[in-house]
């Protein structure tokens, strides 16, 4: 349970960060607040050669509203982003999933890069950034590039960063005044991973119709989950219980979830198709609140 | 296998000190600086045994290296004490029984140290929440959480002595 | 002796260090030289071992474990675990080699210089597997390690009422949140040993046996012990190993669990089966039991599974008088860890098999299980036809139904439960204690350890009732075999009555002595002179206490159960202290909410543990568990001061109450714990 060796940076500077990265490539590992990788190494399920630590990069930890997005900087501790008093206000989907990760102690060092570069299928960030359709700004040696939250994550604890890139900032674009958004999670006790969560973020016209609809799913399959299927069907159509609850059952037909000590394929199936329908529902009566 | 240097604050006093990167903060407090309050419970970063103050908030210190408070100040049980004066809060935890085997104990109180220093007067759900990062065995927690509350207590009226005081002046 | 970083003072038990962090928690040791163990384990469940270099292992040190815990059996010696993996390994966790350095790090470094091959083999993982397969062991003739029987057999009366059901309980980690530990160190043909553990002298006779020593050159001491629930009674293969290498190498030796080789290696408790039978009358007047109980008692008898058979099936007919009951049962060997006890080591197993019989009798006759229960119960003391004597049931629990407001609760909601159990305290073979007085003050050593129980408070009380001298000056020393010729320890619901019973007696020699002396008794007398006093107080007769809990939970929509009401209802005797009593019953509830709701070890088809982190093991957070309401009758015990048993009551009473409230409220049959969500939901 202790680490085996490795070297160790802290660059203040991106620059730095992305150079130690290139110069020493998969033999390197970037860490963030290290809540997911210090148990890994302390198990030595994991064990790399070099460290590099970019929790010291100046002017990744800023919550502001820039242009169409909230532009949140990846080494955000979550805690910084619980007590943000603009994401309590105008970003319930995103505060909902941040109260809600790990534990209170966790959450004061685990950051938002790390939760969603981290690939954990059972980790709340991602689907939320699928659902809100979140860009993520991608830096590497040759500069910035952005993706999409969907195409980020592309297998259990795998991602589409490329040799010598880091996630610098997760942009979420700014709610427009008909939208509304949630974020529900369902455990076995207390302490446990989800067995299954739902985002659900969803725009609505001027006749009540859904303009646009995201939702994002946590820990039902080997990844965090866009369900375009369900978000097609809602599109165009005013959210009633029939809507919603169709809506759900398709979520349910995207979702792969798989049999653990949690619950068995069947039970997540179920709580997955009651959550996303309540998610449903709650997202829309947000988005008629204006 | 390189070393690194490290200048940090524990408990009031300047620290400089080598450190290999592996070295687990909590090994660094406990080993190097003989501060064996902090306990080590488990290795997934769910007991809370290990908890500490970190420029101010409560961390697992199994969970950061020692090389990370490089520049920062830390805070143990041994720290929160004033010269021989127990923190009202170790006086709570002592009155109210908040303890039995006492392996929990400086993790329970560091984050409850935390929690009173951003909400003065919590409620019961608010304190069983905020110590969902720390496992006792003992106690069935019922007697952790009335010590929360009394330490509560204890601080505010310390809180109202005091500006007693500076009125008085 | 070698010098350690805590001097003579610093042996003191003082429970008001802990909030500043100033305990003497074993691996808060530190003596010059020492060397840290690490411990290469068997990945898996059963396998050959085809080769093995590097490390220290069993041809180092070929012994066997020799078990001397609480229940400790003697099994087939093919069945006695082996220190080191000899030949085979057979479970997930198992002690193969052992690697040694200057610290930590660099001695988990060294897991890497020892190479292993493995030819693996099926393993027996579940207790029918166990019964279908041929013997785990070489030399057995098939995987039963003990039989037991309790009861006259009788053939099935013509009943108007027949019910048959399974039961069960899942393993369960221990799970203090200190895991296991000890240094060890050989000097001056002496082992010296400390220890995280509640009975010094089973880890010495254990080491004086398991290593050839006799038992004058062993010398345990105990560090602040950070909860053992069962777990830290007897020795494990990583205590001889590590004293074996202080001896080998001519250093001390520190030895430090982690979590996952808790999870994996320390004993569990529980995983025990019942099948059951009752005959009863129309009016539901049960007149004969007959029960079949199978512990799954893992890999070798080196834990309690032997032992816990006979033991379980004492109880089984609980506090009901049922005049005819027979019961037959296996300890059954499979590739897990073994099994050990657990709080309540059999008892709560016990209870769970008769209270849900008596729950599906209610159904069956549309009676109020209370109504039924205490129509079972007799106004007299009875004796057993299984061997257990209990006294009048029925009067207490009259009582407490009324304390527990269980009919008005009833009422009010559909998921309420209601149980009644008899707590049988582990009272064999009695429990030493030393008193010394010096310099007016008075120091006292106990053979049986506290680990948070508050051992030093009821003796502080116990020594100013019986000889007048103020609480200041008693000071209680954490166990020591030195200083205590022999002990059990602090296991089985003992403490209190045990040592309560000693200090009582010793104190009562204190003052005739005195007497004598200065022809009356005063504690200025008393303490002008020097004494010495040890006791081993022998208990052998029945202390048993009754106890009854009620629960009411809410479901909700996804099968979580919410417990809104978790309270109790026991008879302590005279209770020592009542906050330290309370204490005792809230964690022992929260242990028994864990078993029914949340905790659990599951094993994979080949034998690996899938719940690996004490979360997943399922120890209950402040989240999970309600505000618990307790009452306490204190009928005296016939002991001089009074006490009962305690400690083990509310793992007994609380899972019987509380499954039968989530029974009512799912409108589902429940025959195991933990229940899971999804048993609940349709």
């Amino acid at each position: 349970m202790h680490p085996s060796s490795f070297e160790y940076f802290a660059p203040t500077k991106m620059k730095e960060a992305l150079e130690l990265l290139s110069k020493y490539g998969e033999e390197a590992k970037i860490m963030a607040g290290g809540q997911s990788l210090i148990p890994l190494l302390k198990l030595r399920i994991a064990a790399y050669s070099y460290i590099i630590d970019i929790s010291r990069v100046e002017g990744l930890n800023k919550i502001r509203e820039t242009g169409d997005f909230l532009e949140i900087g990846a080494l955000t501790t979550v805690n910084e982003l619980e007590e943000n008093e603009l994401v309590k206000e105008k970003y319930r989907i995103l505060h909902e999933a941040a109260v809600q990760i790990a534990d209170p102690l966790v959450r004061n060092r685990g950051t938002v890069g790390g939760n969603i570069s981290h690939g954990d299928p059972s980790n709340d960030l991602p689907a939320v950034a699928i659902a809100t359709k979140a860009k993520l700004e991608i830096v590497g040696k040759k500069g910035k590039r952005l993706v999409d939250a969907d195409s980020f994550i592309t297998d259990s604890f795998t991602t589409s960063l490329e040799e010598g890139e880091i996630l610098g900032k997760i942009l979420l674009p700014i709610p427009k005044v008909s939208s509304g958004g949630c974020y529900i999670k369902q455990k076995k006790s207390a302490g446990d991973f989800s067995v299954a969560a739902v985002a659900v973020n969803l725009v609505l016209a001027e006749d009540e119709t859904i303009k646009s609809a995201g939702i994002g799913l946590t820990s039902v399959a080997p990844k965090p989950t866009r369900a375009n299927k369900a978000e097609r069907y809602i599109e165009g159509k005013k959210i009633y219980d029939s809507v919603a609850r169709e809506a759900a059952r398709i979520i349910v037909s995207e979702a792969e979830p798989s049999t653990d000590f949690y619950g068995s394929a069947d039970y997540k199936r179920k709580v997955l198709g009651r959550i996303a329908e309540e998610a449903i529902n709650l997202a829309f009566e947000r988005g008629l609140v204006r | 296998m390189r070393i690194v240097k490290i200048r940090t604050r524990v408990n009031g006093k300047d620290i400089q000190s080598e450190v290999e990167p592996r070295e687990l903060l909590v090994h660094f407090l406990r080993e190097n600086l003989g501060l064996t309050g902090v306990h080590i419970g488990c290795d997934t970063s769910n007991c809370g045994a290990c908890t500490v103050l970190v420029d101010g908030k409560a961390v697992k210190s199994c969970t950061m290296l020692a090389v990370q408070v490089d520049g920062r100040e830390v805070t143990t049980i041994e720290g929160i004490s004033k010269n021989d004066e127990l923190h009202p809060l170790q006086k709570a935890f002592l009155e109210k029984h908040g303890l039995q085997c006492g392996y929990c104990t400086s993790g329970m109180i560091l984050t409850s140290y935390w929690l009173l220093k951003n909400n003065k007067n919590p409620t019961e759900e608010e304190i069983r929440k905020n110590l969902s990062g720390n496992l006792c065995r003992c106690t069935g927690y019922q007697s952790i959480i009335e010590s929360v509350k009394y330490g509560a207590q204890l601080m505010m009226k310390e809180k109202e002595k005091e500006e007693q005081q500076i009125e008085v002046r | 002796m070698p010098t350690i970083n805590w001097n003579d003072r610093e042996l003191e038990y003082d429970s008001s260090r802990f909030v500043k962090g100033t305990g003497h928690f074993v691996d808060d040791i530190k003596i010059q030289g020492m060397l840290f163990m690490t411990v290469l384990r068997s990945p898996y469940a059963r396998a050959r071992i085809i080769s093995l270099k590097g490390g220290i292992s069993s041809k180092d040190l070929g012994a066997k474990i020799a078990s001397v815990g609480e229940g400790a059996s003697e099994g087939e010696a093919s069945s006695v675990e082996p220190i080191f993996a000899s030949g085979f390994v057979n479970y997930v966790g198992q002690p193969v080699a052992a690697v040694f350095a200057e610290d930590r790090y660099k001695s988990e470094d060294l897991l890497d210089s020892v190479e292993v091959d493995y030819e693996p083999l099926k393993p027996v993982v579940t207790i029918d597997e166990a019964l279908s397969s041929p013997p785990i062991h070489k030399g057995m003739k098939s995987n039963i390690l003990s039989e037991a029987v309790k009861g006259q057999d009788f053939s099935d009366p013509s009943s108007p009422i027949v019910l048959e059901d399974t039961l069960e309980n899942n393993r369960i980690s221990t799970n203090p949140i200190e895991p296991r530990g000890l240094v060890a160190s050989f000097e001056g043909g002496v082992l010296n040993v400390w220890a995280s553990t509640q009975a010094v002298h089973s880890v010495k006779n254990g080491l004086a046996e398991t290593l050839g020593l006799s038992k004058d050159k062993v010398r345990v001491m105990q560090a602040d012990t950070g909860g053992a629930f069962g777990s830290k009674g007897g020795i494990y293969p990583e205590y001889a190993i590590a004293s074996f290498a202080s001896m080998k190498y001519g250093k001390p030796v520190k030895w430090i669990e982690t979590r996952r080789e808790h999870l994996t290696s320390t004993n569990p408790g529980r995983g025990v089966r019942g099948k059951m039978k009752i005959f009863s009358e129309k009016n539901g007047k049960i007149t004969g039991m007959k029960g079949e109980i199978m512990v799954d008692a893992g890999a070798y008898g080196s834990g309690s599974g032997g032992f816990s058979v006979p033991f379980i099936e004492s109880m089984m007919t609980g506090a009901y008088a049922i005049e005819k009951a027979f019961v037959t049962g296996k300890a059954l060997l499979t590739n897990k860890v073994p099994q050990g006890p657990y709080r309540g080591a059999g008892r709560p197993e016990a209870s769970f098999f008769i209270e849900r019989m008596l729950d599906l009798l209610a159904d069956e006759m549309k009676m109020d299980p209370a109504d039924v229960r205490l129509l079972n119960m007799s106004d007299k003391p009875f004796n057993s036809p299984l061997g257990m004597k209990i006294d009048a049931a029925r009067p207490f629990f009259e009582t407490a139904v009324r304390e527990l407001e269980y009919r008005r609760e009833a009422k009010l909601a559909k998921g309420v439960g209601l149980s009644f159990f008899v707590l049988v305290p582990g009272t064999y073979t009695g429990e030493s204690a030393r008193m010394i007085v010096k310099d007016g003050k008075i120091g006292v050593w106990l053979g049986g350890n506290s680990h948070g129980q508050g051992h030093e408070t009821f003796i502080r009380k116990l020594i100013n009732e019986e000889l007048d001298v103020s609480k200041e000056l008693v000071t209680v020393y954490r166990g020591d075999t030195s200083v205590t010729k022999d002990g059990e320890g602090a296991w089985g619901s003992r403490s209190a009555i045990l040592i309560g019973a000693a200090i009582v007696a010793i104190c009562k020699k204190l003052r005739t002595e005195v007497e004598k002396e200065f022809g009356s008794y005063s504690s200025e007398s008393l303490l002008s002179r020097d004494h010495d006093e040890y006791v081993f107080d022998e208990k052998p007769f029945s202390l048993t206490s009754f106890g009854a809990n009620l629960a009411t939970v809410e479901i909700g929509r996804f099968g979580n159960v919410r417990v809104k009401k978790c309270n109790a209802y026991y008879d302590v005797g005279r209770a020592l202290n009542r906050e330290m009593v309370l204490g005792q019953i809230h964690g022992g509830m929260a242990q028994g909410i864990g078993q029914t709701l949340h905790e659990g070890l599951f094993y994979s088809e080949d034998g690996q543990l899938i719940t690996s982190s004490i979360s997943d093991a399922g120890v209950p957070l402040a989240e999970d568990l309600p505000n618990f309401g307790v009452k306490i009758a204190e009928n005296r015990s016939s002991l001089p001061h009074g006490a009962k048993g305690l400690g083990e009551a509310p793992t007994i009473g609380v899972p019987t109450a509380l499954i039968r409230a989530v029974e009512k409220a799912s409108g589902k049959r429940l025959r195991k714990t933990p229940v899971m969500p999804e048993d609940l939901i349709e």
